[in-house]
Order: structure tokens, then C-alpha cells, then sequence
């Protein structure tokens, strides 16, 4: 996968972007301190990614995934409602909650059928390819 | 005759901010020149030769704020004048090569025909086609309208304060350029989400458009479909694509471009000709590209190019009559069915990249033009209209709000958000949060002079990391590197300025430089992107 070639400033940070009806992407990044005290094994490498609803305030959904991956795509619970992610890392037995996500709402699935049509290039490059 | 139906057409240009200013022959720089000559320059033409005639064209214009900033800017006007003046150059030695080839010699010469009217147009307004577009928008002939500042796909900007900043100098430069508040915003990609219409009405915006299934899925239901406009809760117009429109023009199935009359867009001289003929047309690098000399028609189906016939200009011309006559056939159909359905007058709506009429669809500019002299030649009972007129003098619209949705592949966000491209938004987002923060803690502090120019540039840089071509170019393969360095540069630079005036340690020259670079927006003020209340 591509990645950046330079390195970013180490902030806290976790923002859930809308991609389609059925999945959200989720990128993190860590400040300093955080990212040491997952490297000297204070978090446990894994962390978790919970996904609640907003409406309703139940939570929807669990992904784990490694501290360094930086990004994931998470599923999404049901169309059209309004989600927010956070992120929790294990200290000993204990799930510690780290950082919280924007808001995002997943799109209503329409889909678009490719007769249908759209103007962009990347159309028209299948167009006349 | 009183009008059945009315079509708005409304083409969106755009192009990505390029300006190397230290380079002479910036191969990216070529997109510019090519959507000049193809795109802006037949376009502006044909709707000049309307008005002349008493031929309201009555189309809508959406222009980016930096193809804007490009059209108006005098190094690009000096490169584009040596780019049409090589190829014309070119165009003699074709002329004598193709001397005892009839076909090859009247395709060549219908390119001499394109680059002198080029010439002649951009020597009639010094260079700036910014002034014919404001002259018929002043005579009412055409509407233009703006879109966010950098092109950002606008629901993937989750901090308020970044969409407000990308809306808020799109209005500050449209009045800048056209000397008028603009009434009309396009969604960049047509990208919408119901959080974007307090940002609209805020920053002045009285309408924008959506793609056909944001209306599927508005709630309530949209009664007429794409049919009329309708109001948001805060009262901004709302217009919807029509998807049927869209298919007849681009659809691979359906769609007049692929016609085996028009101009194969892939073969081209610069793959053709000899290469030590081309080499001097090439860029520095030596590689094969595009000249923009393409001699040969589609012909038919599969991607054989040898296979590829000579064009032939009036053949293609044979065609775009046909389609335009197809094109209004089924707008009247259109119409008639829904009045027959409904009891009232439906408004059809068809957007397009203005890109795609010439450059992608070489025929474009003639189909446009064709179909608006049919409807006054023919008396047909349509009439183009533009967003505002149709808004000034319609029912008042009910009020909905569309569903989450863009006109990019499948519908939604796919194209900017996929694992080929998904690595830049932690660059995006460091700069914009730290532009952001930085803009709240100095908002009301009294800067020297030189703290103030390395906000407002951090800000302009800000911006252009924003941009959807960089996630889209990545997504293509297009120029990835290109894309990629751009989006980094930008964060970067934004970053490195703001921990500068923090820091109290700005450095002049490098400011200097990248004022002279990236000079967008020069009214830029950092303070837009501070924070306030009422969002």
C-alpha cells in the first residue's frame, strides 16, 4: 500500500470518513507519548476500534487491528444512521479509551447502475477505452 | 410556441491549481493548454457566435476558483501562447508532410483551423479568458457560478471550520473575478451531505446540485423526481441531475462519443510521427506523449489503434447533427411523457465536466452549440434556462433533504477514499487541524507583517491539500507521483509556516517563493479558518 513519504507531526488524532453505504475508513495517529508507551509494551500492541451509533448510542461494532497500521476500513452497522469511532488500547486487563472520532454519516445505499452514467473522467476514460 | 419543458445545462470547468513559474516546460502544465485550446477556447466561441446571432445560449458555467486563478494568470497566458504557437509550428511541417495524403492533409488542416482560432481568441482578450466569460454572463446570456476554493470533496471535510473556509473564498474570490456575489455553488464532484446546507446558506449561496439518487433518497420523498428544484430546510435552491440525459451524452452503451465518425482521443502524433520529427514537441524528458494532433476516427469497436481510419471533420460534423437532433428528440419525449404523468412542466437538468466537451469529447463544443440553434431553428417547445431564472420564476419548491451522494464511480466516495489514495488524509488533517488552531490562538493578536503573510500562505496551502485531484489522480495512476508530491508539499508546507510564526522564526525567501508559487487567493485572510459560534 502506499504510504507518505514524509513523516507527520505526532498528534492524537482519529477521524472516521464515509466511503460508501456498507463501509466507513478510519485513519489514527498517535502523539509521543502515546506511541512510546505502545512500543515499551505499556498498551498491548492490538487495539480496538468500537463504532456506536449516535442515534441510539448503542455500539455497533468491534475491529482490531495493530497500534502502527494507522488506518482501516470498518463495516457499516446500518445504512443512513450516524456513527462515531473510538479507539481503546489494553493496559494490563483493562481497556483504556484513547481517542474519540468526528461524527460521520453512512450513506442510504442507492448505488448507481453503470448505464446510468456519470461525467467525470474516469468514465469517459472507459468510455473510450 | 410556449415551452413544454425547459433543459438546463450546466458544465462544471475545472482543473487542478498548476503553476511552475520556475519551470519553462512543466509537463503538468499541459493540461492547462490542452483544455484551453480543446475545451475553453470552442466553447467560449460558440457561445459568442450565439449571442452574435440573437441566440441566447442561456447554458450555466461553473468555474473553479483555481482554473479562475489560472485563466487570470500572465505566466500561464505567456507559456499558453508559446504551447498554440509550437503547435502551429508543428502544424506547417504536418502541412507539407501530408501534401500528397488528401485525407491526412484535411485532418491537419482542421487542426490549423483549431489552433488559429485559438491564437486569434486568446490575442483578442490579451490572453485573459476570464473577460469574454464575464462579458456574456454581464449580457445575460450565460450564468456562471463557482465551487469550493480547491475543489475539495466537501463530506470529507469533517472539521466545520475547513468546509466554511473552502466556501467562504470561493464567494470572496467569484466576487473578486466577476465582480458580482455568486448565486450558485457546485458541489465539488457533486459530493453532498445534508451537513453542508447551513454551510451554504452561511456563506451565501442561494442554490446547488445534486446527483439523481440524492433525490431516491430524500427525505421526504422528492414528488416530482428530477423534475423541478427543491428548497432545503434553510432555503437553498436544490437542482438534481437527470440521469437519462447524462447516459444519451456519456453512457458507453448509449452514448454519443463513441460514435466511429468522432476523434479517437488515444492516437495521437506524439506516438506516431518520427520521433526525431515529434522530439522537439516533446518535454524535456524526451518521452512520447500527446501532441494533441490526433488524426484518426474511433472507427469502430475494440482498442486495435492501428486499425484506426483518418477522421474525417465533415463526417463527424454528419453525426453531430444526428445527435443533436437524437439528444432533443428525447428531451421532447421526456417532457411530453411527464406532462402527460404530472399535468406540469418538468425541468431537465443536465451537468457535465466542461472538460469533457472537446478535449475527452472532441465534438462536444459543436454538439452543444448544435442543440441550442435546433431548438430556436426548429421552434421546438423547450427552452434553455438558467438556475437562477428558472428559481426567479418558479413554483416555490417543496422542501427535502437529499440523501448522501456523489456523481463519482458508484455513487458515493469510492473514488477518494480507497487504498490507492487513503494515505494522504493524515497529511491532510495535520494541516488543516494545525491551520485551524494556529488561526484561533493568533485570530485576534496584532501580527507584524511578516507573521501575517506566513498565515495567509499556510492557509492558501491548507487549501490545496484539500484538493479532490490528488486522491482522484492517485486512483486513476495518473501522474501518482505528481499527486502525491503535490498533497505532500502543500501539508508540508503548511505545517513547516505555521510552526514558523509559532515559533517566532519565519524565513523570508522561502515565504517569498512559495508566495510567487502558489499564489491563489491573494485577498486570503488566515482568520477563516478560525473557529466561530454559529457553526
Amino acid at each position: 500500500m502506499p504510504e507518505l513519504s514524509r513523516p507527520l507531526p505526532a498528534e492524537d488524532r482519529l477521524v472516521l470518513l464515509p466511503k460508501n453505504p456498507g463501509s466507513f475508513f478510519v485513519f489514527w495517529l498517535f502523539s509521543a507519548g502515546r506511541a512510546e508507551a505502545f512500543a515499551s509494551g505499556a498498551f498491548a500492541g492490538e487495539l480496538e476500534l468500537r463504532l456506536a451509533c449516535v442515534d441510539d448510542g448503542a455500539q455497533a461494532s468491534v475491529l482490531k487491528a495493530g497500534w502502527q497500521a494507522g488506518r482501516a476500513y470498518l463495516p457499516v452497522p446500518a445504512q443512513g444512521k450516524t456513527y462515531q469511532a473510538s479507539l481503546y488500547a489494553l493496559r494490563g486487563d483493562a481497556w483504556e479509551k484513547l481517542l474519540e472520532s468526528n461524527q460521520a454519516a453512512a450513506p442510504a445505499a442507492a448505488g448507481m447502475a453503470e448505464e446510468r452514467a456519470y461525467a467525470s473522467m474516469e468514465f469517459h476514460k472507459k468510455v473510450l477505452s | 410556441m410556449s415551452s413544454r419543458g425547459s433543459l438546463m445545462f450546466l458544465l462544471h470547468a475545472h482543473l487542478p491549481y498548476v503553476n511552475h513559474p520556475r519551470d519553462s516546460g512543466f509537463l503538468e502544465e499541459n493540461w492547462f493548454f490542452e483544455a484551453v485550446v480543446e475545451t475553453y477556447v470552442p466553447i467560449i466561441s460558440a457561445l459568442e457566435r450565439l449571442a452574435a446571432e440573437g441566440i441566447r445560449p442561456g447554458v450555466a458555467l461553473s468555474i473553479s476558483p483555481t482554473l479562475g486563478a489560472m485563466l487570470e494568470n500572465e505566466a500561464l497566458e505567456d507559456k499558453l501562447q508559446l504551447y498554440v504557437d509550437s503547435r502551429l509550428e508543428l502544424i506547417e511541417k504536418e502541412l507539407e508532410r501530408a501534401a500528397g495524403d488528401p485525407a491526412l492533409l484535411r485532418s491537419v488542416k482542421f487542426y490549423q483551423k483549431l489552433y488559429q482560432e485559438a491564437a486569434e481568441v486568446l490575442h483578442k482578450y490579451s490572453g485573459d479568458l476570464i473577460t469574454p466569460l464575464k462579458s456574456l454572463q454581464h449580457a445575460g446570456q450565460i450564468e456562471i457560478i463557482t465551487t469550493s476554493a480547491t475543489h475539495a470533496v466537501l463530506p470529507l471535510l469533517t472539521r466545520p471550520e475547513a468546509v466554511r473556509a473552502q466556501l467562504a473564498v470561493a464567494a470572496e474570490d467569484y466576487e473578486d473575478r466577476f465582480n458580482r456575489k455568486p448565486s450558485g455553488f457546485w458541489l465539488p464532484e457533486c459530493a453532498y451531505e445534508p451537513r453542508l446546507n447551513s454551510y451554504l446558506k452561511l456563506s451565501g449561496f442561494n442554490y446547488t446540485f445534486t446527483e439523481s439518487h440524492a433525490m431516491e433518497f430524500a427525505a421526504p420523498q422528492a414528488p416530482n423526481g428530477v423534475y423541478s428544484p427543491y428548497r432545503t430546510t434553510n432555503g437553498v435552491g436544490l437542482f438534481a441531475r437527470d440521469a437519462a440525459s447524462s447516459r444519451e451524452v456519456w453512457s458507453s452503451k448509449f452514448g454519443y462519443p463513441g460514435d466511429p465518425a468522432y476523434r479517437e482521443f488515444y492516437r495521437d502524433l506524439g506516438y506516431d510521427g518520427d520521433y526525431e520529427y515529434v522530439r522537439p514537441y516533446l518535454g524535456s524528458d524526451g518521452v512520447r506523449r500527446p501532441l494533441g494532433l490526433k488524426y484518426h476516427r474511433i472507427t469502430g469497436p475494440g482498442n486495435d489503434l492501428s486499425a484506426k481510419e483518418y477522421y474525417d471533420p465533415e463526417a463527424a460534423m454528419a453525426r453531430v447533427e444526428a445527435h443533436a437532433s437524437d439528444f432533443l428528440a428525447r428531451r421532447m419525449k421526456q417532457t411530453d411523457d411527464f406532462y402527460a404523468a404530472r399535468g406540469t412542466r418538468p425541468l431537465i437538468v443536465s451537468c457535465y465536466d466542461a472538460e469533457l466537451f472537446g478535449h475527452w469529447w472532441f465534438e462536444g463544443p459543436a454538439f452543444l452549440e448544435t442543440v441550442i440553434r435546433k431548438i430556436r431553428a426548429e421552434r421546438l417547445p423547450l427552452q434553455f434556462v438558467t438556475p437562477s431564472e428558472y428559481l426567479n420564476s418558479c413554483q416555490e419548491p417543496a422542501e427535502l433533504t437529499p440523501g448522501i451522494s456523489s456523481w463519482g464511480e458508484s455513487g458515493y466516495f469510492d473514488p477518494w477514499v480507497n487504498e490507492s489514495n487513503d494515505f494522504i488524509y493524515s497529511a491532510v488533517y495535520a494541516a488543516t487541524d494545525k491551520m485551524i488552531e494556529t488561526a484561533n490562538r493568533f485570530r485576534n493578536q496584532d501580527l507584524n507583517s511578516l507573521a501575517a503573510r506566513a498565515l495567509n500562505q499556510a492557509a492558501r496551502e491548507t487549501l490545496l491539500a484539500q484538493s479532490s485531484d490528488w486522491a482522484f489522480l492517485l486512483y486513476i495512476g495518473s501522474h501518482s507521483d505528481y499527486a502525491k508530491g503535490r498533497l505532500e508539499d502543500h501539508s508540508a508546507n503548511a505545517v513547516r509556516l505555521l510552526s514558523e510564526v509559532i515559533e517566532k522564526r519565519v524565513d523570508e525567501a522561502a515565504l517569498a517563493e512559495l508566495e510567487q508559487k502558489n499564489s491563489v487567493f491573494p485577498r486570503l485572510d488566515f482568520k477563516v479558518f478560525a473557529s466561530i459560534s454559529k457553526f
